[in-house]
């Protein structure tokens, strides 16, 4: 399986009333080609500066201050800037995390996809409407509702027209950003099939970046769990929501509840994210990690392999079945 | 022994702005948000209420607490009726009947400083003032905040949103109320933070007894802190029965698309289909709302709306299919 | 997020003046209004203890001769009137009523802006649409003319300026405030405010007030220039009190002394331009406390 997307050591860092917070410190992440990545965090963990940063658009407070992105062999950060810019839609597109942000209440949608599609894409009219009326079919909309305004779709709806545009230049990735947070939960499942459908029918890849671990069971084949900035978790879906091997997933794992196994208590993380613009040394998760040991409030700790194409950056992952036994009792993590 | 709570036929509209044809036509197009629920609250039940948008959900937190007039119905409260209630009746039940809201950050006015935001209860009520302090701590002790010192201080920016969510919880809680009404209390938390307040939420209502109404998008969380649940679909309520028995046998069409629709991770959903399509319109004119989008919708289901009726002992449903 | 290590502060006070002191140094332009009023207002203050004379005293030189329309000098540092009059000193001393009239009508404006505002947007109904069609009236009426009308019939003493200026400022102040309230009004913890019992009054005036305040306290300051331009033009227009010194009154005089043909710049050109700097003093401080209170979302 050849990497689409690889990122090397990427940091980036926001000013914010004169400190410099490192939102995001030296992610390594792959993505290989057709397949779709999970980026779970909770709020503050840099997952949408991550998603900025792979995108080329960050806010103008933020900077890329090292590491690499390679999308298909190519280096990204190599390009000038404008002329990222035109790629944009064409090599990597973006469903933001309201469709409202995607999609301009004043305009019809066939006429935000025409633009779309004949700006950037270099598509003639005719062949514009065309390809519009498929992308919609692809997504389980009807053609007909080209026709109208934003305001005149449900919300799932809209998030299925946000999806269509992003797919419309046929690119290399999609990322999409909380793309069913803001939804009822029958039409959640709706567009989650949709997703499915069309990384099974079109080898779709994307990065579905996400606090919510059932979305990412549903839909993604790998998944990365960030934490202050860093992926501290990295491997198969099914290998981390069973037999995680980083405190932190363990905690997120014991924290969200199945709809069937009520009868078991859930397990809170005490404490909070730390403040990013004074990070400590040693591992970031360490204060309210219940194993940590001395050491790792020294070093922060590199990424270990844990299995095939699993990595965790804890230094105890040598005992990482014995820990997953203690992290599901409540005792262990209130102190 | 006589339920805390009750309501027959309650109902609430919204109006809806007009068109000019419909000023000169005198036509007043509303809402009608809330259509005729008939719920029983027992004291210590700990009841859920679940629903997308637009299923009147929230609307019925507000009628309980008589936050907002209704439009229809009635609503007794220790066998009293609350629109009836006089000044003074409505504080003793403003004393007994508290609301916890979705956004921490939303809820607590931001320029008071956490011991005032407490403490708003108590000065509202007429609780004299030198009990205030040590009542406040004691609150916040009773939500797992257990060194008030630390927080009295502070304005609510500088709390995490779990903090302050438990802020809240101690507002609503200072002057001892018997009912606690929950609107999506942990929706707008991490999930690392959700978990500690549903378990604060249980080890509440055993504590003092509580009798809570909690309402809520996610099944699983009122599976987790809820013995009974109701389930709401465009202002009715379309099922209603002991939560393990909901999520576990669903009889209702609606709540069976609900049950079916929660992604499980570790668990191979790819060949469950919904059992319902599209997505909530304003429902059809006639007849049982949920059949434009229901598989098994027929003739009858066009021409009456159904009616709730008892398919398991304390389970009921109202769906046409169960006497077909 | 906010975090839980946030450091404490133990008084409020210190906390938002430090605040209030680091805005000010990175918002030049409020900085220079600020400056320009605390100027002027220590002038005023101390206007007594600068001004060499007395404003209306009719000056001798040693010869005996009047000293009239002597150029700047030490003795006086902007010349003096055609009667003889130190300029300077009016200049100081006339500072007084300009300020007075400006911060009076300020606070008027955004006390009445504010109840009819918040009364306005909090009760609604039949009180919301009256107070508007109030608002609609007063702001259909010519501002100027109505002003001197006004003082002609009642009497021209600085209150009655004041009060005239008030009536007709009101209403942009409460507009602006009532949109405020609705806004506020809809916030969860105004429905908290009433669940836990609060009575209406007691949620407009103790949790909605407190949140309008700033807003109040911009379009005060807005109010201040046009009060102070107002009473200067009334002045100058010959309307104003005549025994007061005021910037107004000294452009009256020097225009009606020909000033102008006879360049006597010193005398009409500070008072104009005292009245400039208050006026832009003003606008400088309501601009950067609108990027105080609305500031540009920041990312993160």
């Amino acid at each position: 399986m050849s990497a689409l997307l690889t990122v090397g050591n990427l940091s980036v860092s926001y000013r914010r009333d004169g400190a410099a917070i490192r939102a995001v410190d030296g992610v390594d992440l792959m993505v290989p080609a057709g397949m779709m990545l999970g980026l779970v965090g909770e709020s503050g963990c840099g997952k949408s500066t991550l998603a900025r940063a792979l995108m080329g658009v960050l806010p103008g407070n933020a900077r890329i201050t090292g590491g690499s992105i390679y999308l298909a062999g190519e280096d990204l950060l190599a390009i000038a800037p404008e002329k990222r810019r035109e790629r944009l839609w064409r090599d990597i597109s973006f469903v933001p995390q309201t469709a409202m942000n995607a999609l301009d209440p004043v305009y019809r949608l066939r006429d935000q996809m025409r633009e779309v599609l004949i700006e950037r894409g270099g598509l003639t009219r005719a062949a514009a409407d065309r390809r519009a009326a498929e992308l919609f079919g692809a997504v389980g909309l009807n053609a007909r509702r080209l026709e109208d305004f934003p305001h005149q779709f449900s919300g799932g709806m809209r998030q299925r027209a946000a999806i269509a545009m992003a797919l419309a230049l046929s690119p290399k990735l999609i990322i999409a950003d909380e793309p069913v947070t803001a939804l009822d939960v029958i039409v959640q499942r709706q567009v989650l099939d949709t997703l499915r459908t069309l990384g099974r029918e079109l080898g779709l890849s994307a990065i579905i970046v996400t606090h919510d671990i059932s979305v990412v069971a549903y839909l993604c084949g790998i998944t990365a769990v960030m934490y202050a900035g860093r992926i501290v978790e990295y491997g198969p879906t099914e290998v981390l929501t069973s037999a995680p091997a980083h405190p932190y997933t363990m905690g997120l794992m014991n924290a969200s509840p199945d709809l069937y196994r009520a009868a078991e208590p859930l397990v809170p993380i005490d404490g909070a994210p730390p403040d990013l613009a004074h990070p400590s040394p040693g591992c970031r998760f360490a204060p309210r990690c219940p194993f940590a040991l001395p050491a790792c409030r020294e070093r922060d700790p590199d990424a270990i392999a844990v299995g095939e194409g699993h990595r965790a950056a804890c230094l105890r992952t040598g005992e990482a079945g014995a820990l997953r036994e203690l992290s599901r009792k409540a005792a262990t993590w209130s102190r | 022994m006589e339920p805390l709570i009750q309501s027959f036929g309650l109902s609430k509209s919204f109006p809806l702005s007009r068109t000019l044809r419909q000023v000169l036509r005198a036509e007043r197009p509303a809402v009608l948000a809330v259509d005729g629920v008939d719920l029983t609250i027992n004291r210590g039940d700990s009841i859920g209420l679940v629903g997308e948008s637009g299923s009147g959900k929230t609307t019925v937190g507000r009628l309980l607490l008589k936050l907002t007039p209704f439009s229809g119905g009635q609503l007794t409260y220790a066998g009293e009726h609350v629109d009836r209630m006089s000044a003074a009746r409505l504080r003793g039940f403003r004393q007994q009947a508290q609301l916890v809201f979705q956004n921490p950050f939303d809820a607590v006015n931001p320029r008071f400083n956490i011991r005032r935001i407490v403490a708003e209860p108590l000065i509202n009520l007429g609780v004299p003032r030198a009990e205030h302090e040590e009542r406040v701590a004691e609150s916040l002790r009773l939500v797992g905040l257990a060194e008030p010192q630390r927080y009295l201080d502070r304005l609510p920016h500088q709390l995490s949103g779990g903090e302050l969510q438990r802020v809240v919880m101690a507002r609503a809680l200072v002057i001892g109320p018997e009912f606690l009404v929950a609107d999506e209390p942990v929706s707008m938390l991490d999930v690392s933070v959700r978990a500690g307040i549903l378990n604060l939420m249980r080890d509440l209502q055993q504590r003092l007894a509580l009798t809570s109404f909690t309402i809520s998008h996610d099944l699983t969380l009122v599976r987790y802190i809820c013995s009974r649940t109701l389930v709401m679909y465009l202002g009715r309520i379309v099922e209603e029965g002991p939560t393990e028995d909901l999520i576990l046998r669903p009889a209702h069409p609606y709540t069976r698309a609900l049950v079916a629709a929660v992604p499980r991770p570790n668990v191979d959903q790819s060949r469950d289909s919904l059992p319902i399509s599209g997505a909530i319109g304003s429902g059809p004119p006639s007849g049982c709302r949920l059949r434009d989008r229901c598989p098994h919708a027929f003739a009858r289901c066009t021409a009456e709306e159904p009616r709730l009726a008892q398919v398991a002992p304390g389970h009921s449903s109202a769906c046409h299919l169960h006497e077909a | 997020m906010p975090l839980a290590g946030a450091k404490l502060r133990k008084l409020p006070l210190g906390r938002s003046l430090a605040r209030f002191a680091r805005y000010l140094w990175q918002n030049p332009s409020a900085l220079a209004g600020f400056v320009i009023y605390l100027v002027f207002f220590l002038v005023a203050i101390s206007a007594g203890l600068i001004a060499p004379h007395d404003p209306t005293e009719i000056l001798f030189a040693d010869d005996g001769q009047l000293a009239a329309s002597l150029p700047p000098s030490l003795a006086h540092p902007l010349g003096t009137t055609n009667l003889g009059r130190d300029v300077f000193s009016q200049l100081v001393l006339g500072a007084r009523p300009s300020l007075l009239v400006g911060i009076t009508a300020a606070l008027a404006v955004a006390t009445v802006g504010s109840m009819v505002g918040l009364v306005a947007g909090y009760l609604g109904g039949w009180v919301d649409r009256a107070l508007m069609r109030l608002a609609d009236l007063v702001l259909g009426l010519p501002f100027l003319p109505f002003v001197i009308v006004l003082v002609a019939l009642i009497g021209a003493s600085l209150q009655h300026i004041v009060f005239a200026v008030a009536l007709l400022l009101w209403p942009n102040a409460a507009r602006v405030i009532r949109s405020q309230v609705l806004t506020l009004a809809q916030r969860q913890f105004i429905e908290a405010a009433r669940v836990t019992g609060a009575s209406e009054w007691r949620v407009m005036f103790v949790h909605i007030a407190p949140n309008i305040v700033p807003l109040a306290f911009l379009y005060g300051s807005i109010a201040v220039g046009w009060a102070i331009v107002t009473e200067a033009s009334l002045s100058f227009l010959g309307f104003g009190k005549a025994d007061t010194i005021s910037w107004g009154t000294m452009l009256q005089d020097a225009y009606a002394s020909q000033a102008l043909d006879r360049q006597q710049f010193a005398w009409f050109v500070p008072p104009g331009i005292c009245l400039v700097l208050v006026v832009l003093a003003g606008f400088l401080i309501s601009r950067g406390y609108e990027e105080l209170l609305f500031p540009k979302l920041r990312e993160g």
